[in-house]
């Protein structure tokens, strides 16, 4: 557990010893200084413990290993140690061109303002289907909209590789259609080998460590 | 506490005093149980139990600040 979490447990128990001293003896609260601690224990404090406990459970809510946790999602975590530079997800997480501990995120979030916000409510989303409904097989799962090439320029837009590769301007069209979004980079030709889960078991996988 | 039940107060304004409390506690107890694990569950916990549970006592809180006087002053 990292340090930063069991900082806040130990804040949030402790509170909770406050506010216990309270409830066990509510008459403290007559005097001057029992109605200032009382403003402190009962308002102010839960509202600092809430809001640190929002804090971290929402960057733990972009880690790989919360989104691996789902049983349906395993083999898109497989997907990742693919022996093949072609496989768009694993060459991203195993060459660190996006963070390995937060590599779902990295390129599932939405850049747009409010992208978090979405991708949260995106996530509830994928909570009710999981537990409520049939959730369809790891190689049927669809993304709810077309990928955007947003996700992609966050980070590749500017870069040399990108702007100045020669692949990118075979076509003088190809660069502006991508950065308007008119051409996906995921489309059939380009990059169109994401996690491709249905054929995991014909693949090599990579033993190393990211 | 001293290995006693709480019991409620007979005041009104400790009595919500004490029910805002007992909201708090429940709700930072439950959210001190969903930090130890990191899952999509847990985070629903977090937000839907510990967070309501949590407003609804700083709202008792308020409430009871608003509405009721100490009868000691």
């Amino acid at each position: 557990m990292p340090v930063e979490t069991t900082l806040i447990i130990v804040l949030l128990l402790f509170s909770t010893t406050l506010i216990g001293v309270f409830v066990a003896r509510p008459g403290i609260t007559v005097t001057r200084g029992g109605k200032i601690m009382a403003f402190l224990v009962l308002f102010l404090l839960p509202i600092l413990c809430g809001a640190m406990g929002i804090s971290s459970e929402l960057e733990r809510s972009k880690t790989t290993k919360f989104c691996l946790s789902c049983h349906i999602m395993e083999p898109y975590g497989q997907s990742l140690r693919v022996d093949d530079p072609s496989y768009l997800a694993a060459a991203h997480f195993q060459n660190h061109r996006v963070p390995a501990d937060s590599a779902c995120y990295t390129c599932h979030t939405n850049y747009a303002m409010f992208g978090s916000v979405k991708a949260k409510m995106a996530g509830l989303r994928h909570i009710y289907i999981y537990y409520l409904t049939t959730p369809p097989a790891p190689e049927s799962i669809r993304l709810h909209e077309p990928y955007n090439n947003r996700e992609c320029l966050h980070c590749h837009l500017g870069a040399r590789s990108f702007e100045e590769g020669a692949v990118h301007n075979a076509d003088p069209n190809l660069l502006p259609g991508v950065k308007a979004n008119k051409l996906s980079c995921i489309s059939s030709g380009c990059h169109e080998v994401a996690h491709n889960v249905a054929k995991l078991n014909k693949v090599k996988m990579w033993k190393g460590q990211p | 506490m001293e290995g006693a039940t709480v019991k409620l107060s007979e005041n009104a304004l400790e009595r919500r005093l004490q029910i805002s409390g007992i909201l708090l506690i429940l709700g930072l107890l439950t959210e001190s149980l969903c930090l130890f694990w990191a899952r999509p569950l847990s985070f629903l916990a977090f937000i839907s139990v510990g967070g309501v549970l949590l407003l609804l006592g700083i709202a008792v809180y308020l409430f009871s600040l608003l509405t009721i006087r100490h009868p000691r002053q």
